[in-house]
């Protein structure tokens, strides 16, 4: 019984522990490289496959294999990180050492056994991180149309990721990212050069109520306008309301020709050589039909 | 024997006749602490669709959304230890994440606004920051989910 009892536990801990793996077929004529280009996104890693399925040789056509699951993604994803810290540490023993256990990860990736790699590069990630010892301060900010800016003050870099492709952003630099587009790269951060205030802004006054006439669009114009910014290469309006709006800009003025009717927060911010942006500054104002119809009744008044 | 190891492993789930008692409400921890509120403030729980005034102390859940207005700014404490400063005019969610066992992670996600985060021990810590455009990521990077 206590062999059925350590038969059954077996079972329970390898039904709890072993990821997911999915079955494939060879193709007719696809070599061993070719399968773990299209299982695995590498042609090298046919002999990670070959021991991931405790095969000895390339599989004929036909044959069903099995392809690892997250637990793969997961080592990957941490001898990613580990190479990474590598190649921005200095040299040193840590980085010797940390060295030392990305190669064996490596290997053990290789050999799939994908827990052990992990846990081989998270300690070299681990090493490293303990070393340097400093804290990390970073700052994000989201734009209205969604761009991002993100700037690192001190400390270890951080990790910026878009469309599947990830940048490091060390202290000091800083960089924007555009929605739906990969980062573009780290810039370094020239404070003598950002504008530290944001800037004033002159009409519509705020809170204004604007009466205005229908024009394309819907009312209009409505001219917006603050006063130019030290060292700004240019300025960014963004409109919130019933017409969301970015609109870009190289002086301090904007003329629209027409909104729809409503409330609108609009703020400006301006740019700099980098292309970040500064502090911005926000009004409300509110659209309204300026043409009241007029309806003139009899009245027995002479 | 093997029978004999087919009803221990399905022994559980066959017994349909007993019935199970009610399974307990999900009780949530506790992902971040509101301090440093000044100016106005406002949390929607989860749950709820109705913005309500946060106060140093509010504790946020999963899915939360905090929201800053002009002149207002609040400091978002993990249990790691890691600090998240929320400017004005922001919004943000606590996201939804599992982190390994003993090692907390702090996630949010901005929609809108700046947000300033402060790592103290970046080796035992980790963030995700995520935005329309990108996800940022400080501290030790693996995530078991």
């Amino acid at each position: 019984m206590s062999l059925a009892l350590t038969a059954a536990l077996a079972l329970f801990t390898s039904a709890a522990t072993t990821p997911p793996a999915s079955e494939t077929v060879v193709r007719p004529g696809e070599s061993l490289a070719q399968l773990a280009a299209r299982t695995l996104g590498s042609e090298g890693a046919g002999p990670e496959l070959l021991a991931f399925n405790h095969l000895d040789g390339a599989p004929k056509a036909g044959t069903r294999v099995q392809v690892p699951g997250p637990e793969r993604a997961r080592a990957v994803a941490a001898i990613g990180s580990a190479r990474s810290a590598i190649g921005q540490a200095p040299a040193g023993s840590a980085r010797t050492e940390a060295e030392a256990r990305l190669t064996e990860a490596e290997s053990l990736l290789a050999r799939a056994r994908y827990a052990e790699a992990a846990a081989q590069a998270d300690g070299a990630w681990k090493l490293l991180a303990d070393a340097r010892e400093e804290r990390s301060h970073f700052a994000v900010a989201v734009e209205p149309d969604g761009r991002t800016r993100v700037a690192v003050r001190e400390g270890v870099p951080v990790r910026v990721e878009a469309q599947g492709r990830t940048r490091a952003v060390r202290a000091g630099e800083t960089l924007t990212v555009i929605r739906g587009e990969t980062p573009g790269t780290p810039q370094l951060e020239t404070p003598t050069g950002a504008p530290a205030e944001p800037p004033i802004l002159i009409s519509p006054e705020p809170g204004l109520k604007l009466a205005l006439e229908p024009a394309p669009g819907g009312l209009g114009p409505v001219r917006f306008a603050w006063k130019p910014v030290q060292d700004a290469t240019g300025y960014v309006l963004d409109l919130a309301g019933p017409r969301t709006q970015s609109i870009r800009t190289t002086q301090p003025l904007v003329t629209v020709p027409g909104l729809p009717a409503g409330r609108y927060r609009w703020t400006v911010r301006a740019m700099q050589g980098d292309g970040s942006l500064g502090p911005p500054a926000t009004r409300a104002v509110q659209l309204v039909p300026g043409r009241i119809k007029l309806e003139v009744k009899e009245t027995p008044w002479q | 024997m093997a029978l004999c190891l087919s009803l221990f492993v399905c022994a559980p789930a066959c017994r349909r006749d007993a019935k199970a008692p009610p399974a307990p409400a999900p009780k949530q921890s506790v992902r971040a602490t509101l301090a440093e509120v000044k100016g106005s403030v406002s949390v929607k729980r989860s749950t709820g669709d109705e913005w309500l005034a946060a106060v140093n102390g509010t504790a946020l859940y999963d899915d939360d959304k905090l929201r800053t207005e002009r002149g207002g700014s609040a400091e978002l404490r993990f249990p790691s230890g890691t600090v998240v400063v929320v400017s004005e005019d922001t919004l943000l969610g606590i996201a939804e994440t599992r982190a390994a066992p003993g090692r907390p992670q702090a996630d949010v996600t901005v929609l809108r606004g700046a947000v300033d985060a402060t790592l103290d021990r970046p080796a035992n810590q980790s963030i995700t920051v995520g935005t329309p455009a990108a996800t940022v990521r400080a501290g030790r990077e693996i995530v078991f989910q």
